[in-house]
């Protein structure tokens, strides 16, 4: 049987310069975690995913977590 | 020209002097203001590691402005922004409405705990004195 999907969201605003709130919807790789793991909305999800990018961008969150390199 | 929110990060090369750094913060806040800009408020990170070199620099000193602008200023601030050598990263964000609302919230709150200090500062020197 499948597993019931489990929903969540996320209370705060959802700030790309704060990178340690993002760190938890990445893997440790770096990759951004699928929305069918994390449980967010859809909406949620999306403003989730632009946040991470754009902490990329200006260099706050790896684009492939050193780790991998 | 339609006046929207904007929040604009730079990241300066950090191995700079702080001399440096400080008169390109001054020059990029001179242009913004001189350009129909009005500032709300400024995060100083100072130097921080970088999640990846860039231009085989490890680190970086951040600034973080809020100011509300007309919408064709920004086209020129990045413009000036690409033609500074010594700003290695830039990342310019209109402010949605919850944005907005969001960091009207935070500086209130910052505000008022800049009063309560004050005030139990006032308060101390008073007891002090009497």
């Amino acid at each position: 049987m499948k597993n019931k999907r489990v929903k969540r969201v996320i209370e705060e605003f959802i700030d790309y310069k704060d990178a340690k709130k993002l760190q938890k919807f990445v893997t440790d790789q770096g990759k951004i975690i699928p929305r069918r793991i994390t449980g967010l909305s859809a909406k949620q999800h999306r403003e989730l995913v632009r946040a991470i990018k754009r902490a990329r961008q200006i260099a706050i969150m790896p684009f492939v977590s050193e780790a991998v390199k | 020209m339609p006046i929207n929110n904007y929040e604009s990060v730079i990241v300066i090369n950090a191995s700079l002097e702080d001399e440096q750094i400080d008169s390109t913060y001054q020059r990029v806040h001179e242009f913004i203001t001189a350009n129909g800009g009005e500032f709300q408020d400024v995060e100083k990170w100072g130097r921080k590691r970088l999640a990846y070199p860039i231009q085989k620099s490890k680190s970086g000193y951040y600034f973080v402005m809020r100011f509300t602008a007309p919408s064709d200023m920004i086209s020129k601030l990045e413009r000036t922004y690409r033609l500074d050598e010594t700003i290695v990263r830039f990342l310019t964000v209109q402010l949605d409405k919850e944005a907005v609302a969001h960091y009207e919230v935070l500086r209130n709150k910052k505000e008022e705990e800049a009063e309560k200090s004050e005030n139990e500062v006032a308060e101390k020197t008073e007891s002090a004195e009497s």
